[in-house]
């Protein structure tokens, strides 16, 4: 009874070594600013638009992928983190794993709501910035936190 | 719905950890039944049955309001 969807147990330790150091480069680049270190090479761009208007579709160009590198490296630590199927996976822990996706979903935009009432000018874009990431991040602490605590309860009884 | 696990496993003399084993799921699953956190499905239902030589019926019990 586990789902066709979920990826083998040793993907799950892949997914941490990238999430990990992911994680601290992220909080790293935002605490110091987004332009604060920067890593320029030439790559494709589909789509490339400057702020001034133009727009370029499928070329080549130059520019800092600080943020991509980190954006991507923690997008699929955490993708491999929360679909990766545990030792013992079984038809509990895949209950436990749906309870928790539809738990990080319902607050991951309960949140965006109140800061969409709440949060204005700039700082929204750093609400946005957040928001790409805030449901995968949800959805893991809450997943691991009920196994976590399931553990823990089972282990008193014989 | 109610179960007796916990005292069929009493009876035969098994731990949770053992019941799991023969029936190929983690302790924590066969915890969280006897505690009434989970209901399991029928395939798991019928093994545990079977690990009892019961039928289902016997170790799960339906109550008012299911």
């Amino acid at each position: 009874m586990t789902h066709k969807l979920l990826l083998p147990n040793r993907f799950k330790k892949i997914g941490w070594l990238l999430l990990i150091p992911a994680t601290i480069a992220g909080i790293f680049v935002s605490l110091q600013g987004y332009d604060s270190f920067q890593i320029t090479i030439k790559t494709f761009a589909l789509l490339n638009t400057q702020i001034l208007g133009s727009r370029e579709f499928f070329s080549i160009i130059e520019t800092d992928i600080t943020n991509t590198l980190v954006g991507v490296l923690f997008i699929s630590g955490a993708l491999l983190v929360g679909f990766s199927k545990e030792k013992n996976e079984d038809e509990y822990i895949a209950n436990l794993r749906l309870t928790s996706l539809i738990w990080a979903v319902a607050v991951n935009y309960l949140l965006l709501l109140f800061c969409f009432l709440f949060v204005f000018g700039a700082a929204f874009l750093t609400v946005m910035v957040y928001n790409m990431f805030t449901v995968l991040i949800i959805f893991i602490v809450r997943f691991n936190y009920l196994i976590y605590k399931n553990s823990n309860t089972a282990s008193y009884e014989k | 719905m109610k179960n007796n696990i916990k005292v069929e496993r009493a009876i035969k003399n098994l731990t949770q950890e053992e019941l799991a084993n023969k029936v190929s799921v983690s302790r924590q699953t066969i915890n969280a039944i006897e505690a009434n956190k989970y209901v399991p499905s029928t395939l798991l239902a019928l093994k545990i049955a079977k690990v009892f030589n019961k039928t289902v019926e016997e170790i799960f019990i339906l109550e008012k309001g299911d």
